[in-house]
């Protein structure tokens, strides 16, 4: 057996280590348990902290109650005491633990008293205990004070004693959890002295307190109960002492229960008997809900059942559902399973006669449960919870319904006199039966009822013997009667019923198609922005409720989406959505964390980590199941989508990176081929001129050293071009601002050109009394040189014109070659960086920079540059390429004016 | 006049323009050609007995004119290249090129790669059994290496490494080639043996292992062991 098998290896179990190593980093909590008020846990508690205070361990009083008492207000004396919280909240300032400074400062070891005590409203959470458990998390060490009476399982226990229903209540988990339990005891005897000589509570509550609470028996039972917690605490340190180091010996008792609770009162009460049998075993404990598949489940029975099992989970237990149509099967299964060895369930008192219409659970369960020991809880006085009223429904539906029966009713009568006058009908009760099925399936099952009811009178008034009264005179009319009343009211219930499935099934279908068109209209959304709004409008159609959203922007929780549009969240709102985001917890209304904010905030949870924020608005009830489940699918697909959405954004982004990326190898690339091959032109021909240059001809010679002229050239022309681009870039072009004459900036340019590129034509026309231009001559030279470099390299070797003329208010130069033009689509391309078009053989001639200097150049004068292309559209292969340049002229430039 | 034909790859006319007259000035008679197409054209037609390649052509990459080429011709072929494109040379040199030249390369530089390609190709059946380079003195036959006279203690390894550089004497080795054929084909990645390999040869057999005369490092490349002078 493998179990044994590791008991024998001597090795620590891994859960109990696991347990103690995730203590690390989390703050410990001692409780100080007593059996009720007065008997010194406040005092015994500060009696050790200021030894531990002595002792240099940094400690603070986060709230203590001294009730008034002297000398436990004296022990407050040197301690550090945590100044009290302001709370505004409705207009009223209460006082209270103030939560936040604690955590901003942070000690070692903080002082909570009164673990079991509500917060005042406003605060962040309602419980003190939830405070605490912030603490913890936080690592900070927290001892609190409790007394028995105010645990969770003992409520009804205690209750039971002391005749007072305790209010105030905490899970037992946190009594459990806590990491040392100190009892601090005081025989009943002496608690009812010392209360006697007012040291307990102050002077005019004592005789209240006296006769209601602090009675010889009551103190005596409270006390065993806290003894017996304590004991029990004590037999769990000593099992996990032994677990951690693997010392063999009687573990915990292999005990472990199956608890079954269904939507009944009584639950309850099982839920709290297992709770302590469990705790006084030992021994873990699984509460399971059981439904009928078969059976429809009503909301109220529904919302009882999740209380229970909420219960069950603050009490420690785990929970499951079944919904079988034969659960007695599937609960010993599930007992098998978990290796379960109780049964807990609740049995009704059944009067006598009932068993001879069938075995209840209780004894179905017996007798399947072979090697089980079923614990049966009754009930006393068991009052079953009161069957919801199928028709709880509003007074027009009621009105609606009754007028519904009456007119079908009518109706039936009138058809069968109608029809009775022409030819006598036997079985007029049909057209009856019929009236109440028809109110049955338009107004349900109370209309149903009333039908038949009207439909009896009618059909014995109208048509049975003595006809005109309420008698009946034949005997088997009377048995006739009867059963048409009886298969009226039986064919009205199915009718009903039919109804009400028929009802339920529409919902669900409007629900899923709902859920449907949601899906629909995410997948259609390709930012997590989008997904938000959507969501949030789903949400505001289901529910009718005001939805946010809220996602962390630049490390701040902000809003993100909402429904309706203008929906604004206060300072309450925000600190509850934080602590939502933060704790992955649900936050607001109806939760343990700040509900004084109108909205409740769940967190929104991917695989890949919490999202953001959901807020819904959610006016007076509690969220109901159905709603809940919805809520839930269209939160998960949110989360889905968004992640989606995400992960698709970031593919984009990619993708971009990438083709970033390869623009820059390319670039790269590029001007590395341009400045090496020069450069390794220059190098080979001077190293063959050194070392062969004698052995070859002068020809040959001479050809070299031209070489070497052009290539130096074309090297010194792209670094000047490199140069002039760094320039644009970097934005310290300082284009100086002279008057030109462009005649001679056009001049100046086309000598240049006749140097580099002596075969190219170029045709000028300068129009005369062109006006002067303001600008960088130098600039302007470039720029037209570059342009006609362009022109002698696509130009198609046909000659090139160079215009200058006035155009409106604007001076307007062209270059227009004679080449095989530019395509379209590249006509916007080719002032961009690099951006070269192949040679028809295949080898790029330029640079791909002149055109984007020239660009750089004009617009750094004032000037604009386009390209267009065809220039000559009649010119068939060659209609060219014209370059317009086009400078405003300025005031005063005119020669003419 | 040695009457060694070269068929010239480049698409830059530039590049073509001097290295004709110098190449014709070294003995060797030039092919030009432009284009990949024009390459495998000429090599097929003309029977070169080395081809420089430029790995950059207008019309295919020239790893695939390797590629062809090896298809059916074991002609030497140095590749023109440029220094930061070492993943192509490599591929190149791994497709079966023989040498390379980086850009700008020095005439007397690529005449002497041209030379010992040459060389070796003569003697592709023809191994040596005796190389001596540096005071090293590498006998094959015998499985003997000696320095200055005096016997060079190597372990097998470091023996395969040493003579398999030594027969490819002048001309890189790729990291992967040394890797596979030492420690076999798993190996082509475990650029590390190499490194502390070559490391240890080093030491035994270099006068200075700081500054290697004999195991020369291509960077990123291979390596190069030095031709006897």
């Amino acid at each position: 057996m493998a179990s044994s098998a590791d008991r024998h290896d001597n090795r620590p179990d891994p859960d109990a280590l696991l347990a103690a190593a995730r203590q690390d980093g989390r703050g410990r909590l001692t409780i100080f348990l007593g059996a009720a008020p007065g008997v010194g846990k406040t005092y015994a508690m500060l009696t050790r902290a200021r030894k531990l205070k002595a002792d240099g361990i940094d400690i603070v009083v986060g709230l203590a109650e001294t009730h008034g008492r002297g000398e436990t207000a004296q022990l407050l004396d040197g301690l550090e005491v945590l100044p009290r919280a302001r709370l505004e909240h409705r207009g009223r300032s209460v006082e209270g633990f103030d939560l936040d400074g604690a955590l901003a400062r942070r000690p070692r070891l903080m002082i909570v008293d009164e673990l079991a005590s509500s917060n005042p409203d406003g605060a962040r959470h309602p419980k003190r205990y939830q405070d605490i458990e912030e603490l913890l998390e936080a690592g900070i060490d927290v001892w609190t004070a409790l007394n028995v009476q105010h645990l969770e399982s003992l409520s009804d226990v205690v209750a039971d004693i002391t005749g007072v229903k305790v209010r105030e209540r905490i899970p037992d988990t946190v009594l459990r959890k806590a990491d040392q339990v100190i009892l601090v005891d005081l025989p009943p005897a002496e608690l009812i002295e010392r209360l006697k000589d007012g040291r307990i509570y102050l002077a005019d509550t004592i005789q209240r307190a006296y006769e209601r609470y602090f009675r010889l028996g009551n103190l005596t039972a409270l006390r065993e109960l806290a003894l017996r917690r304590t004991a029990d605490r004590v037999d769990d340190d000593m099992v996990d002492y032994l677990k951690r180091h693997a010392i063999e010996g009687p573990w915990a008792s292999a005990e472990r229960l199956i608890v079954c609770v269904g939507p009944d009162a009584l639950s309850e009460k099982v839920v709290r008997t297992a709770s302590r049998l469990a705790s006084g075993l030992n021994a873990p404990w699984i509460v399971v809900s059981l439904e009928r598949a078969e059976r429809e489940v009503d909301d109220a029975a529904q919302a009882r059942v999740d209380s229970w099992l909420r219960l069950a989970e603050s009490l420690g237990a785990e929970t499951r559902r079944i919904i079988a149509s034969d659960f007695v099967t599937e609960l010993i299964r599930l007992a098998r399973r978990e290796h379960a060895t109780q049964i807990v369930l609740g049995a009704h008192p059944r009067p006598r006669w009932a068993s001879w219409l069938g075995t209840s659970l209780a004894d179905e369960v017996a007798a399947s449960a072979s090697g089980l020991g079923v614990h049966l809880v009754t009930g006393e006085g068991a009052e079953p919870v009161p069957r919801p009223r199928r028709m709880s429904i509003g007074l027009a539906e009621r009105a609606r319904a009754g007028a519904v029966a009456f007119a079908s009713v009518l109706a039936a009568t009138l058809i069968g006199t109608g029809i009775d006058r022409v030819i006598p009908v036997p079985n007029v009760s049909l057209l009856f039966l019929m009236a109440v099925m028809v109110a049955a399936i338009r107004a349900g099952y109370g209309a149903a009822l009333l039908a038949a009811l009207l439909s009896g009178l009618a059909y014995n008034f109208f048509f049975i013997e003595p006809l005109y009264t309420f008698t009946i005179a034949a005997p088997h009319e009377v048995f006739a009667f009867i059963v048409f009343l009886l298969a009226a009211l039986v064919a009205g219930g199915l009718a009903s019923r039919v109804r009400e499935q028929a009802r339920t099934a529409r919902a669900r279908a409007v629900a899923v198609q709902s859920l449907y068109d949601f899906a629909g209209k995410l997948s259609g959304t390709a930012k997590p922005d989008d997904v938000l709004w959507v969501a949030v409008a789903q949400l505001h159609t289901s529910f009718g409720h005001p939805a946010v959203a809220l996602m962390p922007r630049e490390g701040e929780l902000s809003l993100a989406a909402a429904w309706p549009p203008d929906a604004e969240l206060g300072v309450a709102d925000m600190t509850a959505a934080r602590w939502a985001f933060e704790h992955g917890e649900p936050a607001g209304q109806d939760t343990g964390t700040l509900p004084s904010s109108p909205y409740q905030f769940r967190p929104l949870i991917s695989p890949h980590g919490a999202l953001g924020v959901y807020g819904l608005r959610w006016g007076g009830d509690p969220i109901d199941g159905v709603s809940e489940r919805m809520l839930l699918a269209v939160m998960d697909q949110t989360a889905i989508a968004i992640d989606r959405a995400r992960l698709a954004e970031e593919a984009i982004a990619q993708g971009a990176r990438l083709q970033g990326e390869n623009l820059r190898a390319a670039l790269l690339s590029s001007i590395s081929h341009d400045l090496r091959t020069p450069l390794s032109t220059i190098t080979g021909a001077v190293t063959s001129l050194r070392q062969l240059g004698d052995r070859m001809s002068a020809a040959s010679r001479d050809d070299l050293l031209l070489t070497i002229e052009e290539e130096s050239a074309r090297l010194s022309r792209f670094v000047a071009n490199l140069l002039d681009m760094t320039r644009i870039e970097a934005g310290t072009l300082d284009a100086r601002s002279d008057w030109i004459d462009v005649g001679d900036a056009i001049r100046a340019s086309q000598e240049r050109c006749a140097r580099y590129f002596p075969r190219l034509g170029i045709v000028t026309r300068i129009d005369p009394g062109l006006p002067l231009l303001r600008g960088d001559g130098v600039l302007l030279g470039q720029v037209l040189f570059n342009l006609l470099d362009n022109a002698a390299k696509y130009g198609g070797g046909q000659p090139v014109e160079l215009y200058a003329r006035v155009e409106g208010r604007d001076l307007v130069i062209t270059v227009t070659d004679a080449g095989p033009g530019i395509p379209p689509e590249d006509l916007g391309a080719v002032f961009e960086k690099f951006f070269r078009r192949g040679n028809p053989d295949g080898r790029p001639p330029g640079t791909g920079l002149g055109l984007s200097i020239a660009k750089g150049f004009v617009e750094a004068m004032g000037g604009t540059i386009t390209a267009e292309s065809p220039a000559q559209p009649n010119r068939g292969a060659s209609p060219g390429t014209r370059m317009v340049l086009r400078f405003p002229v300025p005031e005063g430039g005119s020669i003419a004016s | 006049m040695n009457g060694n034909r070269i068929l010239v790859v480049d698409d830059e006319p530039q590049i073509q323009r001097f290295l004709r007259p110098a190449l014709s000035a070294a003995g060797y008679d030039v092919f030009e050609a432009a284009t990949g197409a024009e390459a495998l054209k000429a090599a097929a037609t003309t029977a070169p007995d080395l081809i420089l390649l430029d790995l950059g052509l207008p019309d295919m990459d020239g790893k695939e004119v390797i590629a062809r080429l090896r298809g059916w011709s074991h002609v030497p072929i140095i590749i023109l290249s440029a220094r930061d494109r070492e993943a192509e040379k490599i591929a190149a040199l791994d497709l079966g090129a023989d040498d390379y030249v980086e850009k700008p390369f020095g005439i007397g530089e690529l005449t002497a790669r041209i030379r010992t390609a040459l060389r070796h190709k003569k003697g592709v059946e023809v191994e040596a059994e005796r190389y001596a380079v540096d005071g090293l003195d590498i006998d094959m036959v015998r499985r003997l290496v000696t320095r200055g006279g005096e016997p060079v203690k190597l372990t097998p390894k470091e023996y395969d490494l040493l003579t398999l550089l030594a027969r490819h004497a002048g001309r890189v080795v790729t990291h992967r080639t040394l890797l596979t054929s030492v420690w076999g084909p798993a190996h082509g990645e475990d650029l590390h043996y190499l490194r502390v390999f070559i490391g240890q040869l080093r030491q035994k057999i270099e006068r200075d292992p700081a500054n290697p005369a004999i195991i020369r490092t291509e960077p990123g490349v291979g390596y190069r062991f030095a031709e006897a002078a």
